[in-house]
């Protein structure tokens, strides 16, 4: 699913992002990517959706080469992607479903299938019956699984979150855990960006570990 | 509380997770096929009608913003406008007096009523006349004496020191084919002098050849305005809207699609001033004839302004919504890569 080789990461203004790590994601596989800040994890995530290209190195993501990828390209990459924010980065003047529809509406679907799939999204997080309430209604908690909602929605290949339960406590951050190994048993490959080293040492999934931008570790949480 | 009445999500899901994956199916098998042609014009369809829905949604909710902006695009747009059609309306009457411009010939004194007549009988027949008048000697003393006042003088001289006249009137107001007829004219026999007086008419032309000019040049200034107040408007809206944008990008929207409710938002706000600016100059044009019916009255004429023509009002409205899809075009090609999602 995603192959990393000797990625390296460097930044104009002379920063390393990541060293030249190499590493494989199978097809469904559950993973997390842990280290302290500035540690790397964004940049791999950052890679991952596009944002950035790497400076050398090869990274595959479903067989396609990111460094190569064109600019017009990369919207239809990230269709196969979701993703889930720290922050939410939910839209405040829509509803709970128009921000969960927001991926099938740009796919083009018809009422009716957006209907269907939205409503399918938010069983799957347990938030049907707050469909028509702006995020601002909810807790920070329901708004992360909007969040959620709307990363899988569209039924993407790989799910991927950054700090997902960073602004939750323990009891919702388990919670929203359960719900992407939920999430990950439907086939989806799930890569969560995470510091709370308690809370993966608990969940008994790969981890990788990054320092200053470099893997020092590849192993199953807990061990 | 409501961790009692409601059971953890996990625990909510959990059956659900437990069920094959269909949906996985489905993706792949959708994924092998690829989309087929009626479903990416459908989509296509569904994402121009949200996109304009979004836009006259988000219009609708600040109207006096709307109104306001288009407002002045109205003004930047109905001024070189109005202008234009002032021009025009002044050619229109230049016109009427071009068709009026006439060729005196003043007939040699010996000349006859008889000679004169004959003279505009054969003038007549000439191409490039109109019309030919003959004026004889008794009765441009007459027409002098009624206009000048000088009445009494005029009795006191010996003998009639007027000329006769044929008066002409070209078919064509064309400077040289004018200018060529006189000179054609003034070789006929009986014939003095030939005058063709078209020194106001080129005065006209040349103050219509200005007027020309200052309107194209103020078009071109106030077509950049208003390029720059769409645009302006544009990049508010985007300014106002960089979150959903960044999410938009990240859930995988094309930059088409990002751009597609600010290109309608703009030819939106340019047929809001269209229809704003068509209506300002029926207005101003009619509130403007009362008084040129009145002053042209004064001169003995029924002239009257012409109010906007349909042709010329469908030409402003597809300007201004061009001028929006142009405005909006050029700032959102300008601020959308500065949007890359962070």
């Amino acid at each position: 699913m995603i192959r990393f080789e000797q990625v390296a990461k460097r930044y104009p203004n002379g920063h390393v992002g990541l060293h030249e790590l190499s590493f494989r994601v199978r097809r469904g596989e559950f993973l997390f990517v842990t280290g302290h800040s500035g540690a790397g994890k964004s940049t791999l995530l950052r890679l991952l959706l596009a944002m950035e290209r790497p400076t050398s190195g090869k990274l595959l993501l479903a067989g396609q080469d990111l460094g190569q990828i064109s600019n017009a390209q990369i919207p239809f990459l990230r269709r196969q992607i979701g993703v889930v924010f720290q922050n939410h980065q939910l839209l405040f003047d829509r509803t709970v479903f128009n921000n969960v529809a927001l991926p099938l509406q740009i796919l083009g679907l018809s009422k009716a299938e957006v209907a269907k799939r939205v409503d399918s999204a938010l069983e799957r997080v347990a938030l049907s019956d707050k469909a028509e309430l702006y995020p601002g209604d909810l807790s920070t908690g329901q708004q992360q699984r909007v969040g959620i909602a709307r990363a899988i929605v569209h039924r993407p290949a790989l799910l991927l979150a950054d700090e997902p339960t960073g602004n939750l406590d323990p009891r919702l951050a388990a919670e929203i855990m359960g719900v992407f190994e939920d999430i990950n048993r439907l086939g989806t490959s799930v890569l969560i960006a995470s510091h709370d080293l308690a809370l993966i040492a608990r969940m008994r999934h790969r981890m990788l570990t990054l320092q200053r931008g470099r893997l020092i570790g590849d192993g199953e949480a807990g061990q | 509380m409501s961790a009692t009445r409601s059971p953890k999500v996990s625990e909510r899901v959990a059956p659900k997770a437990a069920e094959p994956a269909p949906e996985q199916k489905k993706r792949g098998a959708h994924d092998d096929d690829g989309p087929d042609f009626r479903t990416l014009l459908h989509a296509w369809l569904e994402s121009h009608r949200s996109s304009l829905l979004d836009s006259l949604r988000r219009l609708g909710k600040q109207p006096i913003g709307s109104f306001f902006t288009c407002l002045v695009m109205a003004v930047a747009l109905s001024l070189p406008m109005g202008l234009s059609l002032l021009l025009s309306n002044v050619e229109r009457l230049g016109g009427s007096w071009q068709r009026a411009a006439q060729i005196s010939l003043y007939l040699k004194l010996d000349a006859s009523s008889h000679d004169g007549e004959a003279l505009r009988e054969q003038i007549k027949g000439l191409p490039g006349v109109a019309e030919a008048e003959y004026v004889s000697r008794e009765q441009a003393l007459n027409e002098f004496q009624q206009q000048s006042g000088l009445g009494e003088a005029l009795r006191e001289l010996p003998e009639n020191p007027l000329p006769g006249v044929v008066v002409v009137t070209p078919a064509q107001v064309d400077k040289p084919a004018l200018e060529a007829l006189r000179q054609r004219l003034a070789e006929l026999p009986k014939v003095e002098a030939a005058q063709l007086d078209l020194v106001w008419v080129e005065r006209l032309a040349a103050i219509l050849k200005l007027g020309d000019r200052f309107v194209f040049g103020l078009t071109v200034l106030l077509v950049s305005a208003l390029l720059l107040v769409i645009g302006n408007t544009i990049r508010l809206h985007i300014e106002n809207r960089r979150t959903e944008i960044e999410v938009i990008k990240l859930v995988g929207g094309t930059d088409s699609y990002v751009r597609r409710p600010f290109l309608y938002m703009g030819a939106l706000y340019g047929l809001g001033a269209g229809v704003l600016a068509w209506g300002v100059l029926a207005f101003g044009l009619n509130w403007l004839n009362d008084a040129v019916i009145g002053l042209s009255g004064l001169y003995g004429s029924d002239f009257a302004l012409a109010g906007v023509p349909s042709a010329d009002g469908l030409s402003l409205l597809l300007g201004a919504v061009l001028l929006g899809y142009i405005g909006a075009w050029i700032a959102v090609a300008r601020h959308l890569s500065e949007l890359a999602p962070r």
